[in-house]
């Protein structure tokens, strides 16, 4: 057997060992917005992974940024939880959004704690399609924690935080900051696991049109 | 018929909630005599053992703990335990004062795959219930129970092999008063076998004919019909504690058997539940009540037990505890969804299920919802929250009357007064609603944007004159 056989061999054996050309392969999901899949290693959000989402301020289209994966997944029967929102997910909305209202389950918990607690044991338990958790942990274990049990499973975990938490570290394997623009909502990945932070615009027409408009 | 009889040699013992170490022995009385009738493991060292007298176990280690036997306990028990058993027949009774249940097996043979197959189910089924047991099988009642007694756990299938297998066993093994089998040795007599060998009129001239008439069901000649026992519809279960327990860890292991007695009751019945109330009682005070609620129809014990401990863990005793009471009114259809092999869908709904059981658990029933739409032009009631009981196809009609509604913001918040109005894009949305009620509602909706670059849903309520954020459009 000749040495580069060998290697090639061993390299294929052993998941430890990784050849720097090849890419890793990236279980991800469209995220509905092409410009946005080009910038993700797996052209999509990452299954498996904690995805970090740090609006500046509420209303300015991060819901509307996730709305496209989670409709694909109510289509295909699976399950989405949103855990422990800041306001209520707007029935008459999810509908009109495409996510039927038997597949959303509202996490209403009291203590951040608890909502973590949700939001693990849904994730280990390996059947939900995604989980929506609105955390101000600060606490790296507790982010640990969490990215763990996102890895154990196949489904999208999105976590939202305030836009402090940029600044510190965090396990996630995906982390964006967004801000509103003029010209549509930015989006600065500060963190890309198997790619390379980088700034994009979505255009404004995430957002709703005023009714007038439509009229016209 | 084949009769399974379980004998309970420890039945006193193995009803009370703990496992003392130390000696301690359950006592009965007959007049002035009292004596011991089941014993511990502890009084075995200290050469105690059943059938002594008070007197001369405590003559033997003054330690001794000595607790009277309840014969009320003792049938509750039984009952549950009957209830159990009824997994397995629907032929099922007891006698709570000699600890013997007997389960008629003839019919369940090929169902269970043979007697073999069929004890060894029984006994490791029962093993959860915490009880030390014996097991006899006869073709009659009362040879059933006489070879649980004498642990001859093969027992007997054929009548013709009845006989052969009663005669060696001793008398005292019969079931008659003291006062015969004293009667009976005082002639000689030793072994079974010298009784059935009698004429049956000399044996009733010297001992009755209830005697004979024993004897003549044991072997088989006189037809021996049982009524038998049918648990109530409603599931009640009470334990006392003798001595009031203050933490939950006390309470797990009668509430472990409890769960057990109930799955058996459940299985036999071919049922489940999805409600279940526990109810811890004080003394003079009110009990504190937990209330089980399960999404998909449940009887697994393992599973009740660990959702009541997350219910248990973070419920506050107001007192200690001196009694458990376990009711199940209500039962369901478990749906076939259990035995579908190849199709995993069901599956998967009964783990979701589950999950979602865990989480009611330890957040509360409130804590976890599911949302719906209700038909109402106002925003604020246009949706509602859809209770598990509730079908699901009440919420499906809802969606398509909706369709062609307006665009609704992502989140919707309690209507807050705005002192600074923001920015408004396009036309308003006129609500008017409400004014059959007497809860009228007129408003005209905006988009709006803030200069910080958020987009709001507001209103202008006519009648208060008054601006209101309303939603988010997230």
């Amino acid at each position: 057997m000749s040495r580069a056989t060998a290697l090639d061999q061993l390299l294929r054996s052993s998941p430890q060992l990784w050849n720097s050309r090849q890419v890793a392969e990236v279980r991800a999901r469209d995220t509905g917005f092409s410009s946005l899949n080009s910038l993700l290693p797996g052209q999509g959000w990452p299954l498996g992974a904690l995805i970090e989402l740090l609006p500046k301020r509420e209303g300015i289209g991060e819901m509307r940024l996730v709305l496209p994966a989670l409709k694909k997944l109510c289509q295909e029967a699976r399950d989405i939880v949103f855990v422990r929102p800041p306001h209520l997910p707007y029935p008459p909305a999810l509908a009109k959004a495409g996510l039927p209202l038997n597949r959303i389950v509202w996490i209403d918990a009291t203590s951040d704690e608890d909502a973590r607690w949700v939001a693990e044991q849904t994730l280990r338990q390996g059947l939900v399609g995604a989980v929506l958790l609105w955390s101000d942990c600060t606490k790296d274990i507790s982010l640990r924690r969490l990215q763990l049990a996102a890895r154990e499973s196949d489904a999208l975990s999105f976590l939202y935080r305030s836009p402090q938490a940029a600044t510190a570290a965090s396990p996630a394997a995906l982390r964006m900051t967004l801000s509103p623009l003029p010209a549509g909502l930015q989006i600065e990945l500060l963190k890309v696991q198997g790619g390379r932070p980088a700034r994009i615009t979505l255009p404004p027409n995430l957002l709703p049109k005023p009714p007038s408009s439509e009229a016209a | 018929m084949l009769w399974l009889s379980i004998y309970f040699p420890q039945f006193a013992l193995d009803i009370r909630p703990s496992r003392e170490s130390t000696p301690l022995a359950i006592t009965d009385k007959h007049g002035s005599r009292r004596w011991l009738i089941a014993c511990n493991v502890a009084c075995q060292s200290a050469g105690i053992h059943r059938g002594m007298d008070v007197t001369g176990a405590l003559a033997r280690d003054p330690t001794l703990k000595l607790v009277e036997r309840s014969k009320s306990s003792e049938r509750q028990a039984m009952k549950a335990c009957g209830a159990w058993a009824e997994q397995y027949s629907n032929s099922v009774f007891f006698d709570p004062s000699r600890w013997m249940l007997w389960i008629e097996i003839g019919a369940s043979l090929t169902y269970f795959g043979g007697l073999d197959a069929l004890v060894r189910n029984i006994d490791e089924n029962i093993e959860s219930l915490g009880y030390s047991v014996r097991f006899g099988v006869a073709p009659t009642v009362e040879a059933a129970a006489i070879f649980a007694v004498a642990a001859q756990t093969g027992g007997v299938q054929h009548k013709s092999k009845l006989i052969d297998a009663l005669s060696p066993l001793p008398i005292r093994l019969l079931n008659a008063s003291p006062d015969t089998i004293e009667a009976l040795k005082s002639v000689g007599w030793q072994r079974i076998g010298e009784i059935l060998a009698l004429p049956r009129d000399q044996l009733s001239r010297r001992f009755g004919p209830e005697f004979t008439l024993y004897i003549e069901k044991l072997v088989g000649a006189h037809p021996d019909p049982r009524e038998p026992y049918r648990a109530p519809t409603t599931y009640r279960r009470r334990f006392d504690f003798a001595d009031p327990i203050h933490n939950v860890e006390a309470m797990l292991f009668p509430l472990r058997r409890m769960l057990s007695e109930l799955q058996g009751f459940l299985r036999g019945r071919d049922t489940a539940l999805q409600r279940l109330t526990l109810e811890l009682r004080h003394h003079k005070q009110q009990p504190t009540l937990i209330e089980l609620r399960t999404t998909a129809p449940q009887r697994d014990s393992g599973r009740l037990l660990a959702l009541l401990r997350e219910q248990l863990d973070r419920t506050l005793l107001p007192a200690d505890i001196t009694e458990l009471a376990l009711t199940v009114d209500q039962f369901v259809a478990l749906g076939d969804t259990q035995l579908d092999l190849f199709n995993t869908t069901p599956k998967r709904e009964n783990d979701w299920a589950d999950l979602l059981d865990k989480l009611r658990a330890r957040l509360g029933d409130n804590a976890v919802k599911r949302l719906g739409l209700s038909n109402d032009h106002r925003p604020e009631k246009a949706w509602c929250v859809v209770h598990q009981d509730q079908p699901e196809d009440s919420v499906a009609s809802a969606l398509n009357t909706h369709d062609d509604e307006p665009e609704r913001p992502f989140w919707l918040l309690d209507p807050t007064p705005l002192l600074q109005l923001p920015r408004l894009l396009g036309k308003p949305e006129r609500i008017e609603a409400g004014w059959w009620t007497g809860d009228e509602c007129r408003r005209d909706y905006y988009i709006a944007e803030t200069s910080e670059g958020s987009r709001w849903w507001l209103y202008r309520d006519a009648k208060k004159q008054q601006w209101f954020l309303h939603g988010l459009w997230s």
